[in-house]
């Protein structure tokens, strides 16, 4: 009862052929009840194992066992000659206020106190940036020129952010792009700091409220307003060169 | 701070349910699936070198699979459950508003994708759940790209039939 060309009809399926075999597979289909069959048949399948709850999620205890596996383990081989002591993993929010029992106390309460909207926000600006050098989309528009990236921010958002280069100070003008973060717009500058890259989310202010700033993951964030723009810094560098580069961009607004 | 353990974690955590979904799914037990990705995520630190992010994943999954074959392979699991096994596989615990609807029908799956050999059902993991591209696949499972676009055709018909002849819990 298999055709033999449902190997085709399934590559059909996942978009996984070039154009012409594309439109040859669908004419075949077209005409073949086995294929049909078969298209029906996988649909089904699909719908089964992409029903919610069957791709089971890690358990929380086994992404903290890993981070705790990974704490002892000795650097990667070739580069990491260093053995560190890796700091605690995990959701650690806390204020740029150093390190030590003390730092990790207050992050903790931070956490329990700031509106849960405000460290899922947080949350979701960091987790925006990580994806886009996960997936090297870090720009959409290449320029270290601000005549060029501010005006391509024009009809792509529904404000003007404000595009400065601070190559003097050691933070050059990237580029920039638009991240949609929990389902809003929002304009990204990106920045170089040596080898690092800083994010800078713009928003209206009175679209949402700010975001908790904080630590996660070796990622820092900070959040503030600066007439009716909100803005938030996320990158890896450290936190004294966050704040700097924050500091720049405010002096630029005020 | 130490940047590439930074970045290490950050990608890897970044997987860590696909990481975990596959090693489940073709480990068909949740203690052992949590075995595997340890291991697999140690593995995965100790030849991080100059891995470039966007290809992560599929390198990743190729080290977690790897893990399983080791792991299962000492067992003797790696072939297909019988009928048996299968219907006593545990079943992971969260469940949205109908549990006991939820968890047969997630019995009655386990059971179903349990019984396709290991290369079928990795290829379908992948694939619905992952949502990998073909070329993806290949890397994961070290197949050519033609033999996994024909084991994934295969594997769509077998789960099929499997599902049609009632196996598995026998749910209508």
């Amino acid at each position: 009862m298999d055709c033999p060309r449902q190997v085709q009809t399934s590559a059909f399926i996942d978009g996984e052929l070039d154009e012409h075999a594309s439109r040859e597979a669908e004419r075949h289909i077209a005409g073949c009840a086995d294929c049909q069959a078969f298209v029906a048949a996988a649909a089904d399948v699909s719908e089964r194992l992409r029903a919610p709850g069957v791709r089971v999620a890690a358990p929380a205890v086994l992404r903290s066992a890993v981070q705790r596996g990974l704490a002892v383990e000795p650097a990667a081989g070739g580069a990491g000659k260093r053995r560190r002591r890796w700091a605690p993993g995990g959701f650690v929010w806390g204020a740029f206020s150093g390190i030590g029992a003390s730092a990790m106390a207050a992050g903790v309460a931070l956490l329990l106190l700031a509106p849960p909207s405000a460290a899922s926000f947080a949350n979701a600006i960091t987790d925006a940036h990580v994806h886009a050098l996960m997936d090297g989309r870090v720009m959409q528009v290449v320029s270290t020129s601000h005549h060029t990236v501010k005006p391509w921010f024009a009809g792509r958002t529904p404000f003007s952010p404000p595009v400065a280069d601070f190559a003097a100070q050691g933070f050059a003008l990237a580029g920039g792009r638009v991240d949609t973060v929990q389902g809003e717009r929002t304009a990204v500058i990106a920045y170089r700091h040596g080898a690092h890259e800083i994010d800078l989310y713009v928003w209206p202010a009175a679209d949402r409220a700010q975001p908790a700033g904080g630590d996660r993951l070796g990622y820092h964030l900070l959040a503030w307003r600066s007439g009716d723009l909100a803005f938030a810094a996320v990158s890896d560098v450290a936190p004294d060169e966050l704040k700097r580069f924050a500091g720049l961009v405010r002096s630029e607004r005020e | 701070m130490d940047d590439r353990r930074v970045r290490f974690e950050t990608l890897a955590l970044a997987h860590l349910d696909a990481a975990y979904n596959l090693a489940r799914w073709l480990s068909r037990s949740p203690a052992d699936a949590d075995d595997i990705v340890q291991e697999a995520m140690l593995r995965a630190w100790r030849a991080f070198g100059n891995v470039r992010t966007e290809t992560i994943k599929p390198w990743l999954l190729a080290i977690v699979r790897n893990c399983c074959r080791d792991h299962l392979g000492r067992r003797a699991q790696w072939q297909p459950l019988d009928d048996a096994q299968a219907q006593a596989l545990p079943s992971d615990a969260p469940s949205p508003e109908d549990e006991a609807a939820w968890r047969a029908e997630r019995a009655r799956l386990d059971g179903m994708l349990g019984r396709l050999p290991a290369e079928f059902r990795e290829v379908l993991v992948l694939r619905e759940m992952e949502d990998m591209s073909y070329r993806e696949i290949a890397e994961v499972t070290g197949a050519p790209i033609g033999t996994v676009m024909s084991r994934l055709a295969r594997a769509r018909t077998l789960l099929k039939e499997h599902w049609n002849s009632g196996g598995g819990h026998g749910l209508p």
